[in-house]
């Protein structure tokens, strides 16, 4: 069956890129940018996100196979296509602050972004462990060209080569377990796997292959031990670089594993249970003491975003609906505190000239909304209750109870303490401290938009979380009861 | 009415933000109105408080986050009904204080006014998540606030601050987290969870570490001796109000909880803690006092003054019983209103010299009279004298514990002794002896703005000292209710 209708939000996020790719090459000046014309882009891909969005929402609740049984449409990947777009949304003003003001070439950063949300959005459905990991190869291929972005500057290219390099690896660990597993069982069809998965649970090609594409998938989520190279490239990488590697690449990899390892690997509960509180208690504990003696606010959000991916892990830990729901809730919160971060960084980048974390004083006084943005994004990622990232702490927190997580939650919540104090740290920076220079920051209308529409997300998220948190239920629920056909 | 106590400091909060920054007395003004709506709803609600009435008298409920069980609801007893009338207080006192001259006013009052709103919800609410999130959002604005407006090795001093009181609570979090499970409710409702433990009562290895658990958690809050650590160093740091606020009102959320959660969910586990509870609140009477007689600082004399008084109402929760619990929130209030006028009076004095060393004063009673006095008066509260409501709550605690802990009492009521050891020193040293002349230009309070909160504060003290039936006639059927 061919079924293209459920393709939908992939053939208008096509058409954007097309389009974009087109224009790019008819008016597209890399010596002389155009301002018009780069304005025109920048709108063109936010309209094309908003129809992308609505495309993706009339199937929010339906379920279909395409293509032969390689694509499939439900809840989960429903629930993710939404994510990236909103994320590609965010994305476009913080390119635009950061790369505009350096005269970089936006337009192809532009095209790379929508590139690889498709590459994202086939993930989201990809129903065959093939199709996946082209997908993810497509979305790491865009991360090495992001990261080396600034050609001209040498960290950048550093942290591009360093993520390639790293990147490679975890993508050896990948394929070489894909092909363990295809060699025992001879297909790449995820249901397939799925049965042969639950015919020979201790099978050792398939165990192998299993912890292997586990592995693969740690480097992509920052877990340790495959974490190391998460503050290299966030320190080098261009700021809009960071922030979809740490908002969409991370939230990619989670998708994977809810993927695979809930409706195609078979792991008993006490197995899932020790390999992965292992897996997020080393995190939490490595992202939060490695964050306290940062001096660059890049590296300091690189720790931290290896933090969150312990957090994030309890939940796998955990389990069943209720710890899914915790780690699709905390995704939700971490991506709207961080794109707000990022945003903020993006804004003040030429004022500052700087990522280390004194060039950042006295920002509440230059500019008191981008102080009062970047002060609530903290508080969020700390965890503060009236965020959302509080309500994301406590729904994995309250599952992990449940479960019987006792010292993982006391972990997670001595985690927050520590996390805390760099956290105040950067806060008493931008309030307190003098700043080297008085001129005001100016803050256009575009950008304050954008900020409140983000930091109105924190507070909805945590003050109302109702109706979202009955959305990530419903997916994390359906994960658990409709087996992939 | 009681449904709007958190939201209009909020509002006026917003307000603040919202309007231009060269504006200041419009700032004060909407910061210092909103305070003294919510003193007038206080009032108001005190005068339509039934006390005969059993139960929780202005409650509302509505579904908050139907899926976990969470309600916004809230309600009134005689205990929370004090404390709203502590806050009230010394709130409006505080923003009163906050519109001293001060450098980034706009902000200040913003943080204050979250702060504010913050602590009104944590005294209205009965849901225990709700309770836990306005606990926690009372500490953010103190970061920012303690960082950049106090004195003296300000940044340690707030981050200490902060990180011991998350670390409470995050402790508190973790009990809260397990009590929820459970109980198996399915629901956060503090009346549910009490009639369900009443019915199902859990095993009591669990109990007696829920107990253990919420009692070392609040007890960070409410510096119970050795988590006191905190407290002297952060309002040494602090600013005058935020020192006011946080002494008189925040620490009393520790007491407080402990009560909502402790005492009236988990007697069995806190009579199972009773004894070491008793042995570390006289350890800190003891060691507090005798800190604050070594100390050269008047702020930091005073902050251990406060871990002092702690004291005596954890000891009244480890002794639990209607008399006890009663003086118990009968000195939250007294020491509440007695502390903030000592940290007003010692903020009045740094704000024009800069100095509050113990010895760098004297003679103050002549060239200030009105602060001196308020100042005296404040330390009498403080050392018990008969007038002030803070006698009869200490000796409600000490009759109610001497059949129980006869030693533990009398070291306590030496630790009275203590006190008034290094507060007559201090009005000495301060008021009286010889007039230093480095403050020939130090000027009294002249304005009615200037008097007004050592007048409230005082008269609050002295209204309940004589007549402290007005504030037991509503505590004792609650705590009655709490222990049956």
């Amino acid at each position: 069956m061919m079924n293209l209708r459920y393709l939908l939000p992939e053939w208008v996020a096509l058409g954007v890129f097309i389009l974009l790719l087109i224009a790019e090459i008819l008016k597209g000046d890399v010596k002389h940018p155009d301002a018009q014309n780069i304005r025109s882009f920048c709108i063109t891909s936010l309209l094309g996100s908003i129809l992308v969005c609505i495309s993706t929402l009339l199937f929010l609740k339906k379920t279909g196979t395409a293509f032969g049984d390689s694509f499939i449409v439900d809840p989960l990947s429903a629930f993710f296509k939404l994510f990236f777009i909103l994320t590609l949304f965010m994305m476009i003003p913080i390119s635009y602050a950061f790369f505009n003001k350096r005269r970089e070439r936006l337009e192809t950063f532009l095209l790379i972004l929508w590139c690889t949300l498709l590459g994202m959005f086939f993930l989201a459905s990809a129903n065959d462990l093939f199709v996946l990991f082209l997908c993810i190869e497509i979305i790491t291929l865009s991360f090495y060209i992001m990261a080396a972005y600034l050609k001209h500057e040498l960290p950048s290219i550093e942290s591009g080569l360093k993520y390639l390099i790293i990147g490679s690896l975890a993508s050896a660990f990948l394929v070489f377990g894909i092909a363990l597993i295809y060699a025992a069982v001879g297909s790449t069809n995820l249901p397939v796997l799925h049965q042969a998965f639950v015919a020979h649970p201790g099978d050792r090609m398939l165990v192998l292959g299993m912890l292997f594409i586990i592995a693969g998938l740690g480097f992509k989520i920052g877990a340790v031990p495959f974490h190391l190279w998460v503050p290299d490239v966030y320190e080098g990488a261009p700021i809009p670089t960071v922030a979809f590697l740490s908002v969409g690449s991370k939230a990619a990899g989670i998708f994977v594993l809810l993927r695979l390892l809930f409706q195609v690997f078979v792991l008993t509960d006490s197995q899932r249970a020790l390999l992965f509180s292992t897996l997020s208690a080393l995190t939490m504990i490595c992202g939060n003491f490695g964050a306290l003696k940062q001096t660059s606010l890049k590296r300091l959000l690189g720790y931290s975003s290896i933090a969150h991916a312990g957090y994030l892990l309890i939940g796998f830990a955990v389990g069943y609906s209720g710890g899914i729901t915790g780690v699709l809730y905390y995704l939700l919160a971490y991506a709207a505190a961080n794109l707000t971060i990022f945003l903020v960084m993006a804004i003040v980048d030429r004022h500052l000239q700087s990522d280390r974390i004194e060039a950042y004083a006295g920002l509440a006084q230059r500019s008191p909304i981008l102080g009062a943005c970047f002060f609530i994004a903290l508080l969020s990622l700390a965890g503060v209750p009236g965020t959302a990232g509080f309500f994301g702490k406590f729904l994995i927190l309250l599952a992990a109870v449940h479960g019987g997580f006792l010292w993982l939650t006391l972990l997670g919540l001595v985690g927050v303490v520590v996390s805390l104090y760099y956290y105040l740290s950067v806060v008493r920076v931008i309030y307190a401290e003098e700043p080297a220079y008085d001129e005001a920051i100016p803050v256009p209308l575009s950008y304050r938009l954008t900020l409140i529409l983000l930091v109105g997300g924190i507070f909805v998220l945590g003050l109302f979380p109702a109706p979202f948190l009955l959305g990530c239920y419903h997916t994390a629920f359906m994960l658990f009861q409709t087996p992939l056909s | 009415m009681i449904l709007l106590l958190p939201w209009i400091p909020f509002l006026a909060a917003f307000l603040i933000m919202l309007a231009p920054r060269e504006k200041e007395f419009l700032h004060k003004q909407i910061a210092v109105t909103s305070c003294a709506v919510n003193f007038a709803i206080v009032l108001w609600l005190i005068f339509h408080f039934h006390p005969e009435v059993p139960g929780y008298q202005f409650a509302h409920r509505y579904p908050w986050i139907p899926f976990l069980g969470i309600h916004y609801q809230v309600g009134l007893d005689g205990i929370n009904m004090t404390l709203c009338l502590l806050h009230a207080l010394v709130s409006f006192t505080g923003a009163i204080v906050s519109c001293w001259p001060k450098d980034r006013m706009k902000e200040y009052l913003c943080f204050y006014l979250i702060l504010t709103g913050a602590i009104y919800g944590v005294f209205t609410a009965l849901d225990v998540f709700q309770l836990y999130l306005f606990y926690e959002l009372t500490l953010i604005p103190l970061y920012p606030m303690i960082v950049i407006w106090g004195s003296k090795n300000k940044a340690y001093g707030a981050m200490k601050l902060t990180l011991f009181i998350t670390g409470g609570a995050m402790l508190a979090l973790f009990g809260i987290l397990i009590l929820y499970r459970n109980l198996g409710l399915q629901s956060f409702d503090l009346l549910e969870m009490r009639k369900n433990i009443e019915i199902l009562p859990m095993n009591p290895g669990t109990v007696h570490g829920l107990a253990g658990i919420f009692l070392v958690g609040f007890g960070v809050i409410a510096s119970l001796w050795p988590l006191h650590s905190w407290s002297p160093i952060g309002y040494a740091a602090a600013p005058t109000s935020v020192s006011m606020l946080h002494a008189g009102v925040l620490k009393k959320m520790g007491p407080y909880l402990m009560l909502r959660l402790a005492v009236a969910l988990l007697p069995d586990g806190v009579h199972y803690w009773a004894n070491t509870l008793a042995v570390l609140s006289c350890v800190g009477i003891l060691y507090a006092g005798y800190a604050a007689v070594k100390q050269q600082d008047l702020k930091f004399m005073i902050g251990f003054s406060s871990v002092s008084h702690m004291g005596y109402i954890l000891l009244a929760i480890a002794v639990m019983n209607q008399a006890t619990l009663s003086g118990a929130v009968l000195l939250m209030f007294s020491h509440g209103v007695m502390a903030a006028t000592t940290f007003a009076c010692i903020g009045f004095i740094y704000e024009q010299t800069h100095a509050r060393g113990v010895n760098d004063f004297g003679g103050l009673a002549k060239k200030i009279p009105f602060i001196s006095t308020c100042l005296i008066m404040a330390s009498f509260a403080s050392l018990g004298l008969p007038g002030f409501s803070n006698f009869v709550a200490e000796l409600l605690i000490f009759f109610g514990s001497w059949s129980q802990y006869p030693i533990i009492v009398s070291l306590a009521i030496f630790g009275v002794f203590i006190t008034s050891l290094y507060l007559l020193r201090m009005v000495k040293s301060v008021c009286y002896g010889a007039e230093n002349p480095r403050w020939s230009l130090l000027h009294d309070a002249r304005t009615i703005a200037d008097k007004l909160p050592f007048v409230i504060l005082l008269g609050a003290l002295m209204l309940f000292g004589f007549w402290p039936q007005g504030l037991l006639r509503m505590i004792q059927p609650a705590v009655g209710a709490l222990l049956s």
